[in-house]
């Protein structure tokens, strides 16, 4: 067997075989910027530990005032039916930072309700939201998107949590301090302010190591027999091909970060000054706070504003850094909580959720599916995509998916088609 | 080079024990099973694996378990089986199986008997009597009355493959291990093919303080409790209204506000010793058992803690254990505190605290915990099967239905046992005893003696470390350690066309675990038995694939084999000074080195915190490239004109050559016992610093040579034309000592360099630190 036939088949087994990358760039190319990314930004936001739709996007409220006093069984003790807040077609339980956030964003949001994760456990719940599948294997949207459109790119996924399995396609990047980037931007400069002109290694000298680097690597990749080191080794290859453009972050990163509670603001900077950079495809944003197992009103309601709150704290960043026409933002949870409360006044899991989407190519104003009163799946209707009373079809993060990859353009992508394809219903989600 | 592998001999137990069941449910004699013998490669296959590949995986693991599972409507039937994503599943089953297939109505097996409906079968005929299916039945119900045994299967998946040398074992085993490089004695007494000489030397490598500190860090990515390293975070979290002296120092001060700046330092540096008792007390009992060649199921069932001079004193023992020195830090010794429910990490509260629990969760999160930790079992992945909501109904689903109890039945009893345990930690027995709407506490089948109440934790710890999957659970907790990698799962998907070839992968490296395992539970749990028989499997030892290897068949197999690990920013850390000598960090002077800081590039290199980043990344980044980069560039330029300056007897790198070195004359024309002396030297330089042998007309020898003659002569014809200095760039002159920064006198000087070689070899060495082979275990 070949072995560009055994590659091609053990990448198609899912074990994470990076292709070749393209002929090793030349001298010149060291510190190139044409391949940098300006495509679509893809921002993934995970409200960890399973939110609660119905005290979102999918309101249901208690009746009166008195069934929420006297019965550990209504939907929601912290509000009334009656006082559901309403913008254009989307509704939102009038609690927290609600009706802010859906009066400045509900023209361009996108509600899915009514999504059946088949599960309540966090591992499983999360990689279906963010994968599509609910067995293990796929990667995050984030992943498959980046691995889609700019492989090599040195931070072509960045993640601060969440389900981001990249099988492979990518190699996750973790922002920590900014402090050392600026060094990492110049790693041949002692002194890494970009004036400088001292250096470890003489530029020349640099250049021909990194040549002669390259080099070796491939020549280490064709040699290797064993997959898991040709996949390490290949990971490498592709990490180091824009390693150098790194250094155009640092033009693009705020003077001082955020340092709030709040960490998706700092989250939303990074990944903007990233995208700015052009190293970055799409960005996991995570914020925790949401199992709710007890003190449910209290705890679930502070952490979702907390969540929309950082939400528009990245619009308002995207918009500032003049990108925000190119930045789709999908923002989901594990799954939902269950209806009614537990004896501690908590919320335990549910495999019922929602999901909101807004940005470029995005219709916004909308809700596709629903619930019924106890918050299990309405079927909807494929072509409205409306909830109907009694049959339709159960939406589930496979349909959420599929429509997502059609938005991204890769949905026909080899990467894509290859080993991660989607069996569902085709819907005209987005 | 490289050499062969052979499997140890397969364990016999699990079979004798299915015979055994099986004669007493017929009431049979229990047949003596002989080993069979085998007439040559393939000619035996033991019973287990007859069940995986005959029955399990062609039709039981779909036909069968699609209603025969937990969740699935013949969960009340006697033939519940596990799905493959159980640790153990196969065993499990196949002893199941064993239990049902030993009733029999009219001498005919109701295993043949149900699925086939020649009497009554809640699922219909699903097999027919003349189709495959049945055949294979009837052969396994043959075998579980005179179970298969081979002693030597013939069928050895790791025929093929070239394994590291013991010499090259050895060395990769120090780094991992060590971090320190293969002395000249031990280099020798592996130099020899014998098993027994590589025994003897991890022998002596597992006793060093080193191998201790890198058994911390694998338990930490798995207990998390640095978490509490830093301030106080660990202290708090001591159970004051028990241990009143927790923070008994604060009396010995005054108010903060009212401190001298004397008394705050004070005040600061025992607030900071007693953290460093306090929050590595579950680490240091790690290190303890290893250390003393203990029973590592003193993990679940010590009846003791392991305290420092400081945490003594928060703990109230300071006047009960004795310590060699009062003020080191590092002493820690074990102490069973009157009164305390020990049971070794269960009961302590950094780790009760890294899992707590709230009224509701009612400690099923430290349930989970010790499945995941203890038991090898990932409960959350037994409910990966699609669970439909809108079909649970009733009152309490996690005691009566079964899409809950599925693994809520795992779960709860365990969460019973932690029911002393408040959400803090401390030991607060309920006063109106544990809830009645869960399932009961226990362990599997067995339910919590009245008795043992007060004691549930020891019951717990009692039951793990009696249970077979402890075993395995460490040894898959240190092959995720030394691999980086987790242990491959067993593939439950038969409709995936790579099936067959991931199954392989799974049963191959599984029996090697167990055999690992079994050892392990044979030496009385030493640990240092089981790391060895990781260390000396194919699996940390495999270095390359023959030919006949690489088939379609194979592809999934060759994947689980080697490390491949991109180094842990510690591993990387301890490699750079192993090789180089010298630590990175800004100076040599700071006390902090750059890999392990998390204000530096510990979390940019992929590392966590045991906070909010508690997973690693284990693909390189493009950031982390960087940072690879960054070290071998500034390393290289530190480290390599240092070497210069000693005797070629001590140097490190360039032994065989001097900065005066040029194969070349000033007139072009070549000086062939230099050019062959560099290249020697890049010879050594690749043994050195990526244990590779290359020739002197090796590619890569050729490679590294043209790279130093490139640089060599740019540099040179630019000091020629102005544009270069003579002079070393002023971050890699030699001038002060590098752990000092002490003025060196003027012979361990280097400021010149005019003829740019020193620079030429600081740039061969920048391309091995950043080699593949050197970011890689």
């Amino acid at each position: 067997m070949q072995r560009r036939d055994f590659i091609k088949i053990a990448s198609a087994c899912g074990l994470g075989v990076v292709a070749p990358a393209a002929a090793a760039p030349r001298k010149d190319a060291l510190f190139r910027d044409s391949a940098l990314y300006d495509g679509v930004f893809y921002v993934l936001v995970n409200a960890s530990g399973g939110w609660d739709p119905t005290s979102l996007c999918d309101p249901k409220g208690t009746l009166d005032s008195e069934e929420g006093v006297t019965s550990a069984n209504p939907m929601n003790k912290s509000y009334l039916q009656r006082d559901i807040g309403r913008v254009g077609n989307l509704s939102y339980a009038p609690v927290g930072g609600n009706a802010a956030f859906f009066n400045k964003y509900g023209s361009e949001l996108l509600v899915i309700n009514g999504i059946d994760t088949s599960t309540n456990g966090h591992d499983s719940g999360s990689r279906h939201i963010w994968s599509g599948r609910l067995a293990e294997g796929y990667p995050s949207f984030g992943a498959l998107v980046a691995g889609a459109r700019s492989k090599t790119s040195p931070m072509a996924y960045l993640s601060n949590g969440g389900f981001d399995f990249t099988g492979g396609l990518v190699a996750p990047t973790r922002s920590g301090n900014t402090g050392p980037l600026a060094r990492l931007a110049f790693p041949n400069r002692p002194d890494a302010t970009p004036s400088s002109t001292a250096r470890f290694h003489a530029d020349d000298s640099e250049a021909l190591i990194r040549n002669a680097q390259r080099a070796r690597l491939s020549r280490q990749r064709a040699k290797e027999t064993l997959t898991a080191y040709s996949s390490s080794f290949g990971l490498l290859f592709a990490a180091r091909t824009g390693e150098a453009e790194v250094q155009n972050l640092t033009t693009h990163l705020p003077t001082t970060l955020d340092n709030s509670n709040n960490p998706l603001r700092r989250q939303s900077q990074v990944a903007i000054a990233a995208y700015k950079a052009g190293l970055t495809v799409a960005a996991n944003l995570n914020v925790g706070g949401f199992d709710t197992h007890s003190n449910h009103d209290q705890n679930q309601i502070t952490a979702l504003q907390r969540l929309l709150e950082g939400i528009d704290f990245l619009m308002v960043e995207a918009e500032r850094q003049g990108v925000r026409d190119r930045v789709v933002v999908v923002v989901g949870s594990d799954f939902g909580r269950t209806p009614g409360y537990n004896d501690g006044n908590g919320k335990d899991h549910w495999s019922i959720t929602s999901m909101m989407a807004m940005g470029a190519g995005i219709r916004g104003n909308r809700v596709i599916g629903g619930s019924d009163a106890r918050h299990r799946a309405r079927g909807i209707d494929r072509s409205t995509l409306a909830a109907v009373e009694s049959g339709g079809l159960v939406l589930r993060p496979e349909h959420v998916h599929h429509g997502l990859r059609r938005l991204a353009g890769i949905d026909a992508d080899p990467i894509v088609t290859r080993g991660f394809g989607l069996v569902t219903d085709e819907l005209d989600i987005f | 080079m490289t050499h062969s592998w052979r499997r140890p001999q397969i364990h016999i137990t699990g079979a004798l024990l299915l015979a055994a069941a099986f004669g007493a449910a017929c009431g049979d004699p229990v047949a003596e099973k002989p080993i069979e013998e085998t007439d040559g490669p393939g000619a035996c296959v033991p019973t287990r694996q007859y069940f995986n590949d005959e029955v399990w995986n062609p039709f039981m693991s779909t036909t069968c378990f699609a209603c025969h599972n937990a969740q699935g409507i013949a969960a009340s039937s006697d033939l519940v089986l596990q799905s493959p994503n159980q640790t153990g599943f196969l065993d499990a089953n196949l002893a199941i199986v064993g239990d049902v297939a030993a009733f029999e109505r009219d001498g005919l097996s109701i295993l043949l008997l149900k699925p086939s409906a020649q009497i009554n079968h809640g699922g219909g005929t699903v097999i027919e009597t003349d189709g495959p299916e049945y055949k294979a039945l009837e052969e396994l119900v043959r075998q579980l009355r005179n179970p298969v045994v081979c002693e030597n299967t013939g069928d050895d998946p790791f025929v093929g493959v070239n394994l590291l040398d013991n010499a090259g074992t050895y060395r990769k085993a120090t780094l991992s291990l060590g971090g320190r490089l293969p002395t000249a004695e031990e280099h020798s007494l592996v130099s020899s093919d014998s098993a027994a000489d590589l025994d003897a030397a991890l022998d002596g490598l597992l006793e060093e303080e080193a191998f201790y500190v890198r058994l911390k860090e694998i338990y930490n990515d798995l207990f998390l409790t640095d978490k509490y390293r830093n301030g106080r975070r660990g202290t708090e979290l001591i159970d004051r209204s028990r241990f009143p002296t927790a923070l008994a120092y604060e009396a010995d001060f005054p108010p903060q506000a009212d401190r001298t700046p004397e008394q705050n330092t004070q005040f600061q540096r025992i607030e900071a010793r007693t953290n460093a008792g306090v929050s590595q007390e579950v680490l240091e009992l790690v290190a303890y058992i290893a250390r003393n060649n203990k029973s590592w199921t003193e993990l679940v069932t010590a009846d003791y803690m392991m305290v420092n001079p400081f945490s003594a004193k928060s703990y109230g023992v300071d006047d009960i254990v004795e310590f060699a020195d009062a003020e080191d830090i590092r002493e820690f010794k074990p102490v069973s505190i009157p009164g305390y429910e020990h049971a070794g990490v269960l009961s302590d509260p950094m780790w009760l605290n890294r899992f707590p629990t709230t009224t509701t969760n009612r400690n099923r999160h430290r349930a989970r915990m010790v499945l995941k930790h203890f038991l090898a079992t990932d409960i959350l992945r037994i409910a990966d099967r699609p669970l439909d909501s809108a079909a649970i109904a009733g009152l309490n689903p996690t005691l009566n239905d079964r899409t809950c109890t599925v693994c809520h039945a795992n779960i709860d009893p365990i969460a019973g046992t932690f029911q002393n345990w408040n959400d803090t930690g401390a030991y607060k027995p309920p006063t109106d005893g544990w809830f009645g709407d869960m399932f009961q506490p226990g362990f599997k089948d067995e339910t919590l003696p009245f008795e043992d109440r007060l004691r549930a934790t020891n019951f717990l710890g009692e039951r793990i470390a009696a249970d077979p999957l402890f075993a395995l659970a460490t040894v898959h907790t240190l092959y995720k350690g030394l691999t980086g990698r987790d242990p491959v799962g067993a593939p439950t998907d038969p409709s995936d066309p790579a099936f067959a070839s991931k199954d392989r992968a799974y049963t191959a490296q599984d029996a090697v675990l167990q055999d690992i395992a079994a050892a392990f539970i044979d030496a009385e749990f030493d640990i240092k038995v089981a790391v060895k028989g990781l260390i000396t499997s194919p699996y940390f030892r495999a270095a390359s694939a023959q030919d006949a290897l690489l088939s379609t068949d194979n592809a999934a197999f060759l994947a689980s084999l080697g490390t491949a690990q991109f180094l842990t920013p510690e591993l990387l850390d301890r490699k750079i000074e192993a090789v180089t000598g010298y630590p990175w960090k800004r100076s040599g002077t700071d006390p902090g080195r750059l890999l392990l800081r998390d204000d530096e590039y510990r979390i940019y290199y992929g590392g966590i915190d045991s906070d909010s980043i508690t997973t690693r990344i284990t693909a390189p980044n493009g950031l982390m490239a960087s940072v690879a980069s960054r070290m071998s560039l500034e390393m290289s330029c530190r480290v390599g004109p240092r070497d210069f300056v000693e005797l070629p007897e001590n140097r490190r790198f360039f032994p065989l050559v001097e900065a005066s070195f040029e194969p070349e004359d000033e007139n072009g024309f070549a000086i062939p016992a230099a050019e062959e002396a560099i290249k020697h030297n890049i010879v050594h330089m690749f043994a050195r610093v990526l244990d590779q042998r290359v020739g002197l007309e090796d590619e890569e020898l050729l490679a590294a040579y043209d790279l130093w003659r490139a640089v060599w002569k740019d540099g040179k014809a630019k000091i020629l034309a102005g544009q270069e200095l003579a002079d070393l760039n002023p971050s890699c002159r030699v001038e002060r000592d590098y752990f000092t920064n002490v003025d060196l006198e003027e012979s361990k000087r280097l400021r010149r360099d005019p003829n740019f070689t020193v620079r030429a070899w600081s740039a061969v060495l920048a391309y091995l630190l950043s080699d593949a082979r050197f970011l890689h275990d």
